[in-house]
C-alpha cells in the first residue's frame, strides 16, 4: 500500500527546502532501475518482496522484456527521517520538520537513450550515480556525469553489486575496498575534470557520507554514515569523526585499542578500519548464510539484532541472505539518507542553476524568481520532455516549476524553442488544463505545484514539439534549450505498405516526433519519410513504437543510412563569379574549410548567431586566429540560421552591400541547406564574399536577381574548393576480456575502425578499448561483435565527430566517394552526375 | 554617330530570351525541310482550307520556340495557297516572303484597306506562357478571328477564339516501331500469348501513325490492342485521348477507369512529365517508345542492320517524381503565404479556378496573393521573397514545372488542397478542384466550433514534416476573427464607441504609427514578413552597424558641379 496520500505529498510542496529532486543516472545495466525499486518499496508502491525484480519505473512492455530501460520515469516519494541528529547534519541548507519530498527520475543508461537523460537533468537538482563494482566507471558513467555537471547537477554515488564481488569473484576485504577506492577515485577524476567554480567541490568521499555501497538486487545498501552511528556510541567518540575514520588509511590498532593511520603494529599488518569495521560483519553474514552455517547465522543475527519475520525464518541459502541483508542495512533508508543529507533542496539549488538555466538577464524579474524559487513570483516553468497518455496522440507535458506556482486553468503563455523576445514567433498563449503528479506508469490530479517540484502537464502539449519554456511574464525570456550529448545520425526511410494508410503515417510521425526528446522526423526533398535516431537501438525502439503504436500500420522499413555533409577541404581554386540573371550583378565569392574546432563550437552552441557580435568576434580572434574585423563581419550561420557554415563579407566600400544582404543571406541559407555534391546539408565551410558589382538602380538588384545568383556563386565556389563529403563517427567503447580482444580487434579493422586507446581495468582482465567507428559502418557492428567474441564484448557507440570520407573526389563518379555521391542522387531521384561547376561558375 | 558592332556590356543576351524552366519536349530541327516536307510537315493545305471554310480574315499562327525558324516560310507558303484559292493574282505574296528577317520579332501584317476579304496572316512571335497553350491575349491583339497553333498542344479548351492545331506530322517508322512493340510485350507471357492489353497512345506529333500501327499490330495477331482518337478533354482518363474500343469485338464504349488499371499503355515519342504522372497511377504499366530521330533511321538500317537503330524502350518509372511533388506538397503545407501563380490566359474557367483556389487558401487560415508574371523563370519568382509557396494555375501540361533553381516549391492547384489524401494519383488540370466543397466547409465548421471556447488562446503550432519542427504562423489569417474581438477591446478612441463595431469601419481608423496594415484585425501577413524578416530598411538603417569602430570625423567633401567642384569655403577649384 502507498504509504503516502497525495495531500501530504501537495503539503510538502510548499515547503521547497524539504524536497529533493533527483535523476538516477548511470552506464547501462549498472543496476538504476533495481536500485530504485528499493525506493518504492520502501514507499509502498510495490512490495517490499517485489523489489529488484519489479523494475517498476520501466513501465513499457518492451522494457521488461528487453530488460532496459529506454523512456526516463518520473516518480513522487515521500521520504521521513526518524532523527533529529539526521536533520541536524543536513549542512548548508534550510529544513523544516523532518518530512521530505521526493522527486525522482530513473532514467535509461543505454548510450542511444542519453538524450532521455538529459531531459531528466535538467529538471533534477541532484543526481544519484550507480556504479557497478566490478565494471567501474564505463564511457556511459562518464557522458551522464558531464552532462550533471554540466547542468550544475550535485552528484552522490553508490557502488551497486556488492553482492557479485562477494558471491561470484569471491574477493578480499582489502581487494574490495581497493575496487571501491579506485571506482571513487575516477569517479573523482571525471567530476574534477569538469569543475564548476559556482557549483564548487562536489568531489565524492565516502567519510561524507555522499558514497554509498550495496547491491540493488538485494535490496541493500549502507553508508559510512550509518555505521558510524552505530560505532559512535560504542566508542563513545564523535559520530563526524568515526565518519572519517571509517574510510581510507585509518586502522584501529587492537593492542594499543587507539586509532592509528598506520597500517602495522610491530611488523604485523592491521585491519583498516573499513574492512575491521564495515565489511567484516557482512562478510560473515554471507559466508554464513551461503555456507548454511544455520548456528552461525542465529548468532550473527542476534548480535547484529536482526529480526526476521516469521515466515522469512525458514529460508535458507541466498533467499535468506536477501532478507536479512535487506532487514540489516535497508537499501531504502541509506539511498534516502544519502539524497536527502547531501543534495541540494530546489532552494539551494536554484542559486546558482538560474544563471545557467536562464537566457536572459540575470537581474529580471523571471530570474530572481528563479533564483529565489519564489511560488509568488511569475511562472517559470520548463517542459524537458513528452510523456505519451493512455488517451492516443495526447502527451503530458513533463517539467519542473522554477518559479512561481502553476494551477490547471492558469493561462500561460507558450515559448516554444526559438521564441525571441518581442516576437511573436513561437509564442502561444493557453490556459493549462490540469495539473498532474507523476507516479511513474500512473498520474494523480493535483491542483497547484509551487516552484521547485517536477510535474505533468495536460492540455499544451499541442504547443510544444519536444520542450519549451511556460511562463506568465510578458518579458520573460526562455529558459534554455536543452543541449543533447548525441545526435540523430543514423536514419532509416519508412513507408506504408498500403497507400491509403499515409495519413496514418504522417500522424504516426508526428507522435513518434513528439514522444522522444531526440528522434528527429522529417520528409525529405525527395519524398522519403525519415526518421533519424542516435544509433540503432534507439531506431529500432521508435520505429517499433511508431509501427505498432503511434501510426499503427504496416510500414516497409528501408535500410539504415548515414547523413552525409557536404564540406570543402581547400581553399576555392580561383575566385567565383556568377552574374545575376539579368546580367546586371555579380558576386565574387571564395570558399575555404572552416577549421573543426570552429565548427564544433558552433554546433555547442558556444558560438552562435545570437552572441554579441563584438564578443563572438574577440572569442574567434583570441581562440581561433580569425582575424578581429572578418569575425565581425559573419552575415549569418546557416543551415536553418545556426548551422556550423559561416558567410563573411570581406568587400570594401560597396554600394548597397546592406541591400542585398537579406538576399544573399537567403541564398546561403538555401544553399548550405542543399549542397552542390548531392543535395546534403554542408558543414564546416566558409565563404567570403570577396566583391559585389550591383546595379545601380534598386528594382535591377532585388531579391529575384540576387537570391538565386547567391546560390549559384556558392555552389560555384564550393566546387572550385575540392568537394569532400563528411561522414559522421561514432565513439564506440568497448569492454572486453582478454581473451576475446583478438576478435575485437578484427572486427573494428573490417569496419574501418580505429583503435586509439586501449585500457586495462585495475585488478580485472577487462579491457576497455576506445575506437573510432565511422557511423556507416557500424551497421549490425553489434552482432558482429558479439558472434566474434562469443558475446563477450559490449560496446557502446555515441557519435563524437565528423571526418572526410576517405576515397577520391566526390566529384570524380569513377572514386569510392563518387560511387556513394551518385547512389545518393540516384536515391533523391536527381540527375546521376554532379553538375559541374560550369553551370555556375559565369565568365566574366 | 557611329554603328554599334556588339551588344553593350551589359545588355541581357538573346540566349536569355527563350529560357523557360520547362524544357521543350521537342528538339529544334537542325537540317532545313524542304518545301515539300515543309507543306507536309505544317499541313499547309489543311489549314488553309480550315480557314477558308472558316471565312476568318484575320488568322494568327502561333509556333513553339522550336518551329520559329520555319515561320516565315509556312507563311509564305500559306499566304500562297490563299491567294490561290481565292483566285485572286496575287503581288504580295512575294514581298511578304522578303520580310523574312523581320517576321519573328512581332506582328507582321499586310495592311491593305482595299481588300477586305482577303485573308491576312499573323506570326505570333514569343508565347506569353507555356507553348503548348492557345496564346489568345495575343492574338487578340491583331484582332484575330482564328488561331492556327503548330506543334505538340495541351489541347485545353479555349475560352474565345476557334483554333485549328496542326500538330506538325512527323515521321514513324512503322516497322521499327512493331518490332520495338513485339519485343517489349512477347517477353512478356510465356505462352507467347498475345493477349496483353495495350492502349496505343502517341505524341501529337505522331498521332497520325497510331490506326496504321493498331492495324498492323492486330494482323501480327495482337487481339488486345487499341489505339486512341484525339478528343479535347484534358480531364479524360487519358489526358486528351479516347481509347478506340472498335474492333475489340464488344462496342463498349464506356468503359470506366478501373478497367483502364489493366491495360498498359505503349506511348510513342517522350511524353512530358505531366502526362506520365497523371498516367503512372491510372494505368498499369507505361512504355515509352521514345522516337526521336526518326527520319534519320531508315537510311541506318539499310547499312548498318537493326542494331544501331534500335530504339531503347524505356519502362517509365514515375515513383521517384511523385515522391517529389510529395516532398513538396508538404512544404506547402505550412506556408503562410501562397502566390497564386497564373500562367495562363487561355484556359476555360481560370477564374473560377482561381476563386475557388483563393476560397480555398482562406479556409486553411492563409493568405493568398495572386501573381501574373508572364513566362515563368526563378529570378521572376524569387522576387517574392514573402511568398513561401506557389500554387501554379495553368494549362495541365505546362504547369508542372519542376526545377531546383526556385526559392520557393511550385505546386499545382490541386495538389495544394491539404485536405486531400495523398493517394499516389495524380491531376495536373485543375477541373476537380471545386468538386466536394461542401464536404470541406463541414470539417471546418466542425473544427471552428472545437476551438470556440478558447477565444483569446493561440490555435496550436503546426508540424512540418519538412523539417520535423513545428510551425508557428502557418495560418496567419485563421485569427481574423478572434483577433478582431481581442483588438476591440483595447483603449482607443474608436472601439470605444461600440464593441460591435464593423470589421470595415475598423480598417478606416486611424492607426498608431509603425503599426502594419491589418484586415479585418489580422496583420497583413506580407508586411509581417516585411517587418520581421528583412535587415535592411531603407537608408540609415545600417548606420548603426557601420558605425561601430566609433566612427571617422566628419569631413566636409566636394561641392558644386562637374565643371569645377570646391571644397568648404574655398574658391579654389579642383
Amino acid at each position: 500500500m502507498v504509504n503516502f496520500t497525495i495531500q501530504e505529498v501537495r503539503a510538502l510542496m510548499d515547503k521547497p527546502t524539504n524536497v529533493r529532486n533527483m535523476s538516477v543516472i548511470a552506464h547501462v545495466d549498472h543496476g538504476k532501475s533495481t536500485l530504485t525499486d528499493s525506493l518504492l518499496a520502501k514507499a509502498g508502491i510495490i512490495s517490499a518482496g517485489k523489489a529488484g525484480d519489479a523494475r517498476a519505473t520501466d513501465t513499457r512492455k518492451d522494457e521488461q522484456e528487453r530488460g532496459i530501460t529506454i523512456k526516463s520515469t518520473a516518480i513522487s516519494l515521500y521520504g521521513h527521517l526518524d532523527s533529529e541528529d539526521d536533520i541536524k547534519d543536513i549542512v548548508g541548507q534550510k529544513t523544516e520538520g523532518n518530512d521530505f519530498l521526493i522527486n525522482l527520475i530513473d532514467s535509461p543508461g543505454h548510450v542511444d537513450f542519453s538524450s532521455e537523460v538529459t531531459a531528466a537533468l535538467r529538471v533534477t537538482d541532484g543526481a544519484l550515480v550507480v556504479v557497478d563494482t566490478i565494471e567501474g566507471v564505463c564511457v556511459q558513467t562518464e557522458t551522464v556525469l558531464r552532462q550533471a555537471l554540466g547542468e550544475r547537477i550535485k552528484p552522490v554515488v553508490i557502488i551497486n553489486k556488492v553482492d557479485r564481488a562477494l558471491l561470484e569473484l569471491q574477493v578480499s576485504k582489502e581487494d574490495l575496498y581497493q575496487t571501491f577506492s579506485r571506482t571513487i577515485e575516477s569517479v573523482n577524476v571525471v567530476i574534477s575534470t569538469y569543475f564548476d567554480k559556482t557549483l564548487g567541490d562536489v568531489q565524492v568521499y565516502p567519510y561524507n557520507g555522499t558514497v554509498a555501497f550495496g547491491s540493488g538486487l538485494h535490496g541493500w545498501a549502507f553508508t559510512i554514515r550509518q555505521f558510524a552511528m552505530r560505532y559512535a556510541k560504542k566508542f563513545g567518540v564523535d559520530r563526524n569523526k568515526m565518519m572519517e575514520r571509517l574510510w581510507g588509511d585509518n586502522y584501529f590498532n587492537p593492542y594499543t585499542k587507539k586509532w592509528t593511520n598506520k597500517g602495522t603494529h610491530e611488523g604485523k599488518q592491521l585491519e583498516r578500519a573499513f574492512n575491521q569495521f564495515i565489511l567484516d560483519p557482512i562478510f560473515k553474514i554471507f559466508e554464513a548464510i551461503m555456507n548454511f552455517k544455520k548456528e552461525e547465522t542465529k548468532t550473527l543475527l542476534e548480535k547484529l539484532s536482526i529480526k526476521l519475520a516469521v515466515e522469512d525464518r525458514e529460508k535458507e541459502g541466498k533467499p535468506l541472505l536477501k532478507v536479512v541483508m535487506r532487514t540489516f542495512l535497508p537499501a531504502a533508508d541509506a539511498l534516502l539518507e544519502m539524497m536527502i543529507l547531501h543534495l541540494p533542496s530546489p532552494v539551494t539549488a536554484q542559486k546558482y542553476r538560474a544563471e545557467t538555466l536562464y537566457e536572459g538577464p540575470p537581474d529580471d524579474e523571471a530570474c530572481i524568481g528563479i533564483r529565489d524559487c519564489d511560488p509568488k513570483a511569475p511562472l517559470m516553468l520548463y517542459v524537458s520532455k513528452m510523456v505519451p497518455t493512455s488517451d492516443k496522440g495526447r502527451f503530458y507535458a513533463f517539467g519542473r516549476v522554477f518559479a512561481g506556482t502553476v494551477r490547471s486553468g492558469l493561462k500561460v503563455r507558450i515559448q516554444g524553442p526559438n521564441y525571441t523576445p518581442g516576437k511573436k514567433e513561437d509564442l502561444f498563449i493557453k490556459a493549462v488544463q490540469r495539473t498532474v503528479l507523476m507516479m511513474g506508469g500512473k498520474v494523480d490530479p493535483i491542483d497547484d505545484v509551487p516552484a521547485g517540484n517536477i510535474l505533468g502537464l495536460v492540455g499544451i502539449d499541442q504547443f510544444l514539439l519536444k520542450s519549451g519554456t511556460l511562463t506568465t511574464s510578458d518579458t520573460a525570456h526562455n529558459l534554455k534549450v536543452m543541449k543533447f550529448s548525441v545526435s540523430p545520425v543514423v536514419r532509416r526511410s519508412v513507408e506504408v505498405k498500403n497507400a491509403q494508410d499515409l495519413p496514418k503515417l504522417v500522424e504516426g510521425l508526428k507522435r513518434l516526433s513528439k514522444s522522444d526528446p531526440c528522434v528527429l522526423v522529417l520528409i525529405s526533398e525527395s519524398g522519403e519519410h525519415v526518421v533519424a535516431g542516435a544509433g540503432e537501438l534507439h531506431l529500432e525502439i521508435c520505429l517499433k513504437d511508431l509501427e505498432e503504436d503511434h501510426a499503427g500500420v504496416p510500414l516497409r522499413i528501408s535500410d539504415p543510412v548515414v547523413q552525409y555533409r557536404e564540406t570543402v577541404t581547400a581553399k576555392s581554386s580561383m575566385t567565383a563569379l556568377s552574374k545575376s540573371p539579368n546580367k546586371h550583378n555579380r558576386l565574387y565569392m571564395i570558399a575555404e574549410p572552416l577549421d573543426e574546432e570552429v565548427s564544433k563550437e558552433i554546433e555547442a552552441g558556444r558560438i552562435s548567431p545570437r552572441d554579441d557580435f563584438k564578443a563572438r568576434a574577440r572569442i574567434l580572434a583570441d581562440d581561433f586566429g580569425w582575424d578581429v574585423t572578418d569575425a565581425r563581419k559573419i552575415w549569418c550561420f546557416g543551415p536553418d540560421t545556426n548551422g556550423a557554415n559561416l558567410l563573411v563579407d570581406q568587400t570594401k566600400a560597396v554600394q548597397y552591400l546592406n541591400e542585398i544582404k537579406d538576399s544573399v543571406v537567403s541564398g546561403f541559407q538555401w544553399a548550405s541547406r542543399e549542397g552542390p555534391v548531392a543535395e546534403e546539408p554542408m558543414r564546416s565551410c566558409r565563404f567570403n564574399i570577396m566583391d559585389v558589382t550591383l546595379h545601380a538602380d534598386a528594382i535591377h538588384r532585388g531579391g529575384g536577381q540576387l537570391i538565386p545568383t547567391a546560390r549559384r556563386v556558392l555552389y560555384a565556389a564550393a566546387l572550385m574548393a575540392e568537394p569532400g563529403l563528411l561522414e559522421p563517427v561514432f565513439l564506440c567503447e568497448i569492454q572486453v576480456p582478454e581473451s576475446a580482444m583478438g576478435g575485437v580487434y578484427g572486427v573494428l579493422s573490417r569496419r574501418r575502425g580505429h583503435v586509439f586507446s586501449e585500457e586495462q581495468r585495475p585488478g580485472t582482465p577487462l579491457f576497455t578499448i576506445k575506437s573510432y567507428l565511422p557511423v556507416l559502418e557500424s551497421f549490425g557492428f553489434n552482432a558482429d561483435l558479439r558472434s566474434n567474441t562469443s558475446g563477450q564484448a559490449f560496446p557502446q557507440s555515441v557519435f563524437d565527430h565528423y571526418q572526410i570520407l576517405p576515397g577520391g573526389s566526390p566529384l570524380d563518379g569513377t572514386s569510392k566517394v563518387g560511387q556513394i555521391v551518385q547512389d545518393m542522387r540516384k536515391r533523391k531521384g536527381i540527375k546521376v552526375e554532379v553538375p559541374g561547376v560550369e553551370n555556375y561558375y559565369d565568365k566574366l | 554617330m557611329t554603328a554599334q558592332t556588339q551588344a553593350p556590356v551589359l545588355s541581357t543576351p538573346e540566349s536569355n530570351l527563350f529560357e523557360t524552366p520547362a524544357p521543350s519536349t521537342i528538339p529544334a530541327r537542325e537540317n532545313r525541310l524542304s518545301d515539300a516536307e515543309l507543306r507536309d510537315v505544317y499541313e499547309t493545305s489543311r489549314t488553309a482550307l480550315e480557314i477558308r471554310e472558316g471565312g476568318w480574315t484575320k488568322v494568327a499562327l502561333q509556333f513553339p520556340d522550336g518551329m520559329l525558324n520555319d515561320a516565315p516560310r509556312v507563311f509564305a507558303v500559306l499566304e500562297e495557297l490563299l491567294s490561290r484559292s481565292e483566285q485572286i493574282p496575287e503581288v504580295n505574296s512575294v514581298e511578304e516572303g522578303e520580310g523574312e528577317g523581320e517576321v519573328g520579332l512581332g506582328v507582321k501584317g499586310k495592311e491593305k484597306g482595299e481588300r477586305e476579304n482577303r485573308t491576312r496572316l499573323y506570326i505570333l512571335a514569343d508565347t506569353s506562357y507555356g507553348s503548348c497553350c492557345v496564346d489568345e491575349v495575343a492574338a487578340e491583339h491583331v484582332d484575330a478571328e482564328a488561331v492556327v497553333h503548330y506543334g505538340r498542344a495541351c489541347l485545353s479548351p479555349t475560352s474565345r477564339l476557334p483554333v485549328v492545331y496542326v500538330f506538325t506530322r512527323r515521321a514513324l517508322d512503322i516497322p521499327f516501331v512493331v518490332a520495338g512493340f513485339e519485343e517489349s510485350f512477347s517477353g512478356k507471357r510465356e505462352g507467347g500469348g498475345k493477349e496483353e492489353k495495350v492502349v496505343v497512345v502517341a505524341d501529337l506529333t505522331f498521332q497520325e501513325h497510331v490506326p496504321v500501327l493498331v492495324e498492323r499490330l492486330r494482323e501480327r495477331g495482337w487481339r488486345g490492342v487499341r489505339g486512341t482518337d484525339v478528343v479535347h478533354d484534358p480531364t479524360a482518363s487519358i489526358p486528351n485521348r479516347r481509347i478506340a474500343w472498335r474492333g475489340g469485338g464488344n462496342e463498349e464504349e464506356d468503359k470506366e477507369e478501373g478497367d483502364l488499371k489493366e491495360w498498359s499503355i505503349w506511348h510513342i515519342g517522350s511524353p512530358p512529365a505531366a502526362l506520365l504522372l497523371t498516367l503512372s497511377s491510372r494505368i498499369k504499366e507505361l512504355l515509352i517508345y521514345p522516337s526521336t530521330a526518326p527520319q534519320s533511321t531508315s537510311t541506318n538500317r539499310n547499312a548498318n542492320g537493326k542494331s544501331s537503330t534500335r530504339q531503347e524502350i524505356i519502362r517509365s518509372n514515375t515513383s521517384l517524381q511523385l515522391r517529389r511533388r510529395y516532398a513538396l506538397l508538404t512544404r506547402l503545407t505550412t506556408t503562410p503565404i501562397i502566390g497564386i501563380l497564373i500562367n495562363t490566359l487561355s484556359v476555360a474557367n481560370y477564374l473560377s479556378s482561381i476563386d475557388a483556389l483563393k476560397a480555398l487558401i482562406a479556409r486553411k487560415g492563409k493568405k493568398s496573393y495572386t501573381f501574373v508574371v508572364g513566362k515563368v523563370n526563378a529570378a521572376k519568382m524569387a522576387n517574392f521573397a514573402e511568398v513561401g509557396g506557389w500554387v501554379v494555375v495553368g494549362c495541365w501540361e505546362s504547369s508542372l514545372v519542376e526545377s531546383k533553381e526556385f526559392y520557393a516549391p511550385l505546386g499545382l492547384a490541386l495538389e495544394s488542397d491539404d485536405e486531400r489524401v495523398w493517394s499516389g494519383e495524380w491531376r495536373g488540370d485543375f477541373g476537380g478542384l471545386d468538386t466536394g466543397e461542401g464536404k470541406k466547409t463541414n470539417g471546418r465548421a466542425v473544427m471552428e466550433e472545437g476551438d470556440g471556447d478558447s477565444e483569446e488562446e493561440s490555435a496550436p503550432p503546426e508540424f512540418d514534416l519538412r523539417t520535423g519542427r513545428y510551425v508557428s504562423n502557418s495560418r496567419p489569417m485563421r485569427t481574423t476573427t478572434k483577433a478582431t474581438t481581442a483588438s476591440s477591446s483595447h483603449p482607443s478612441p474608436s472601439a470605444s464607441t461600440s464593441t460591435s463595431t464593423s470589421a470595415a469601419s475598423q480598417i478606416l481608423s486611424r492607426r498608431p504609427k509603425q503599426e502594419l496594415a491589418s484586415i479585418n484585425g489580422a496583420v497583413s501577413p506580407g508586411a509581417e514578413f516585411l517587418r520581421s524578416q528583412r535587415t535592411w530598411t531603407g537608408l540609415g538603417s545600417d548606420f548603426e552597424e557601420s558605425s561601430e569602430g566609433g566612427g571617422g570625423t566628419i569631413e566636409e567633401g566636394r561641392s558644386g558641379v562637374a565643371r569645377g567642384y570646391t571644397v568648404g569655403e574655398n574658391v579654389e577649384r579642383t
